[in-house]
């Protein structure tokens, strides 16, 4: 199953992409006193692949619920291509929900799986079947229509989940963690199947995940929730390279967290002391509260054998572990725990633990945060 | 998916490990737990079994027992009134068992509770207590004179239809737990998925959970079953004399006129005629899921 096969086919897909937006406005759920979602502000534009990303109980799965219609919100309002749809079941909001164990129903055959959605529409049988067989075709599973879920891979019963979330051309796909069941090899390569079919198909995608991983590799905007708030949202690169918060910095990948009081602030960047890091420009995103923080991703940090004014520390070598791909060094400076991540093909000639080094960073690589923890 | 798994599994050279120390000491292992329960079966069940079946063998008891018309009759009768309880048991369980399934907490205790309460009550105090509500001066007949619907009271009493409810009461628990487990084996996000897919709640029931609960329909259709063809109080207390079922008989040849070859040849031919019976039930469900799957 090559990734071409799908694009193929979905090509001949006729209903147009410029529709399927989902919007949420000040969307609040409370069950009891516990506030799940908070005042959610949201919007999936047409074509758009966005993605809730926060660890469980962050209010990411409820979002999605009630996007679908299974869970009522409190307040607010849920728009889909610009209407509201709060008064509507499930089965009108025509939204294909891909469920994380997938929700086949076993007793039924792959086809019949897929065809579900037509029978209720009451499309005519040979119509059904045609759409429901170039429907498994676009998933590359054009042969396994007869099969019953138990009979296919866990793969496959995503792509045949996926073909029954798609056939009746519904105005966006709702995608609850549908690869947390999948081995990492498979997993990384149906993100990417995952990917292509929802470019070539135009089609909005909510997507939810607790994967930081899958959240950047499939995400054309990444929403970071916590304790049903958005902490964050936007591109997957400014996400990862620019968070707002430390908690988001250490949610999202590993990161190098160093407190350190604000000097002078001046041209996009700010001159901070870094205790015993010494002084150190960095990123100056204009953020305002009490108790800052730098934060440099263990790939920014290089090694340097000089010393130089600034942007640069003195550190002591504690461990260096290779991870196959990359080298993870642990360091102390100036009181603090660094780490410092390199490709092991750059990792050449490194020091023996205890041996003194300099660090370095570029100022646009470090981000000038407030604490939230 | 975990047959795929191991499917691809096994290739990269992990065979099942050869067995050679382990089994020898097993199967020691396996006899000494089965010997209790061994011992008990032979002594208490098996041989009485047999000497059963070995008297039935003697003094033509199956001629003299098939010569009897009250034996026919109540041969039919017992298939007859089998089959009609545990049709109204498997509907009327299944109808409880959705209602247990979707219930909330407090109200599925309190419904557990009533259907328990009847299996934990002795079969003498509720066919008696079913007597007295049915009875000519009982609630039953006095509330339809009250209400004006008759002006004489209706025989609800001795009767097959009083057979029927007698049983149907004693037979509910066997049919409710089989299908409320199978009932609530479905994944809940089955009905979800379906309802995202344009499913109203009529086409969710025909569609998913009624399929989806045929494994406990069809078991429980034959626990009733079974246990109904062996129904002897029953027809005695709540029955008139045309309901008596092959227990009844069995009762009669043992105690009335003393024929253990008899009442031993009447028991055989219950057991094989269940068994048959039971082979034909299944042999149709299995015809039944292969056609399905096509």
């Amino acid at each position: 199953m090559t990734t071409s096969v799908i694009s193929a086919a979905a090509s001949t897909r006729t209903t147009a992409s410029a529709q399927g937006s989902i919007e949420l406005r000040q969307v609040r759920k409370t069950y009891g006193d516990v506030v799940a979602v908070d005042e959610l502000d949201l919007v999936v534009e047409p074509g758009e692949f966005v993605t809730l990303l926060g660890p469980s109980g962050s209010g990411k799965t409820t979002t999605m619920m009630m996007v679908a219609g299974f869970e009522e919100h409190t307040s607010g309002s849920v728009l889909i291509d610009g209407k509201p749809v709060d008064s509507l079941p499930p089965r009108d909001r025509n939204l294909g929900v891909v469920f994380q164990n997938y929700a086949l129903f076993p007793h039924m055959s792959a086809r019949e799986n897929v065809e579900f959605a037509l029978r209720m529409r009451k499309v005519p049988k040979a119509e059904r079947r045609q759409r429901a067989d170039s429907a498994l075709e676009r998933v590359g599973l054009g042969t396994m229509g007869d099969r019953k879920p138990r009979q296919l891979s866990g793969g496959q019963q995503q792509r045949v989940a996926l073909a029954r979330a798609l056939v009746f051309n519904p105005a966006a796909l709702l995608l609850d963690e549908p690869m947390a069941a999948l081995d990492k090899r498979l997993r990384e390569h149906m993100q990417e199947e995952i990917k292509t079919l929802q470019k070539s198909l135009g089609i909005s995608v909510l997507f939810v995940t607790h994967d930081q991983d899958e959240a950047m590799a499939m995400s054309d905007r990444i929403v970071v929730m916590k304790d049903g708030r958005i902490v964050q949202s936007g591109p997957p690169e400014e996400v990862y390279n620019h968070p707002l918060t430390d908690w988001v910095a250490s949610f999202l990948g590993d990161t190098n967290l160093i407190p350190c009081t604000v000097l002078e602030r001046k041209d996009g960047e700010a001159l901070v002391d870094l205790g015993g890091l010494g002084l150190g420009r960095v990123r100056d995103r204009g953020v305002a509260g009490e108790n800052y923080a730098v934060s440099i991703r263990p790939e920014h940090l290089k090694f340097s054998s000089e010393a130089s004014a600034d942007n640069c520390g003195k550190a002591a070598l504690v461990s260096s572990t290779n991870l196959g791909a990359t080298v993870r060094h642990r360091l102390t400076a100036g009181g603090h725990e660094l780490q410092v991540r390199e490709l092991s093909s750059d990792a050449t000639n490194r020091p023996a633990p205890g041996a003194e080094l300099f660090v370095t960073w570029e100022p646009d690589k470090a981000q000038l945060l407030v604490l939230e923890q | 998916m975990s047959n795929a798994t191991l499917q691809r599994a096994r290739p990269e050279g992990r065979a099942p490990a050869p067995e050679q120390e382990k089994p020898r000491r097993r199967r020691t292992t396996w006899w000494l737990l089965l010997a209790p329960i061994l011992a008990f079966d032979v002594v208490l069940f098996l041989s009485p079994l047999g000497k059963l079946v070995g008297s039935s063998f003697t003094g033509n008891a199956y001629q003299r027992v098939l010569e009897d018309p009250l034996v026919v009759r109540s041969l039919i009768n017992t298939l007859s009134i089998s089959l009609a309880s545990t049709v109204v048991t498997v509907v009327l369980g299944y109808v409880i068992a959705l209602v247990l399934w979707r219930s909330g907490t407090v109200t599925r205790v309190i419904l557990f509770a009533v259907v328990l309460l009847p299996f934990w009550t002795g079969i003498l105090v509720k066919n008696f207590a079913w007597a007295v509500l049915l009875q000519d001066n009982g609630i039953v007949n006095s509330f339809l004179q009250t209400v004006g619907l008759t002006d004489a009271p209706i025989e609800l009493l001795h009767n097959r239809l009083a057979v029927i409810i007698g049983m149907v009461h004693c037979l509910l628990p066997y049919a409710v737990f089989p299908i409320f487990s199978s009932l609530t084996s479905i994944d809940d996000r089955l009905a979800l998925a379906a309802r995202s897919l344009g499913a109203k709640e009529a086409s969710i029931f025909r569609r998913i959970i009624l399929p989806l609960s045929t494994p406990g329909i069809s078991a429980a259709g034959l626990l009733v079953f079974i246990i109904s063809t062996g129904f002897f109080i029953t027809p005695v207390v709540m029955g008139g004399p045309g309901d008596m079922m092959i227990a009844n008989q069995i009762d009669y040849y043992a105690r009335q006129l003393t024929d253990f070859s008899g009442a031993a040849a009447l028991a055989v031919i219950l057991t094989v005629l269940v068994s048959i019976l039971v082979a034909i039930y299944q042999r149709v469900l299995k015809a039944g899921g292969q056609h399905a799957d096509n």
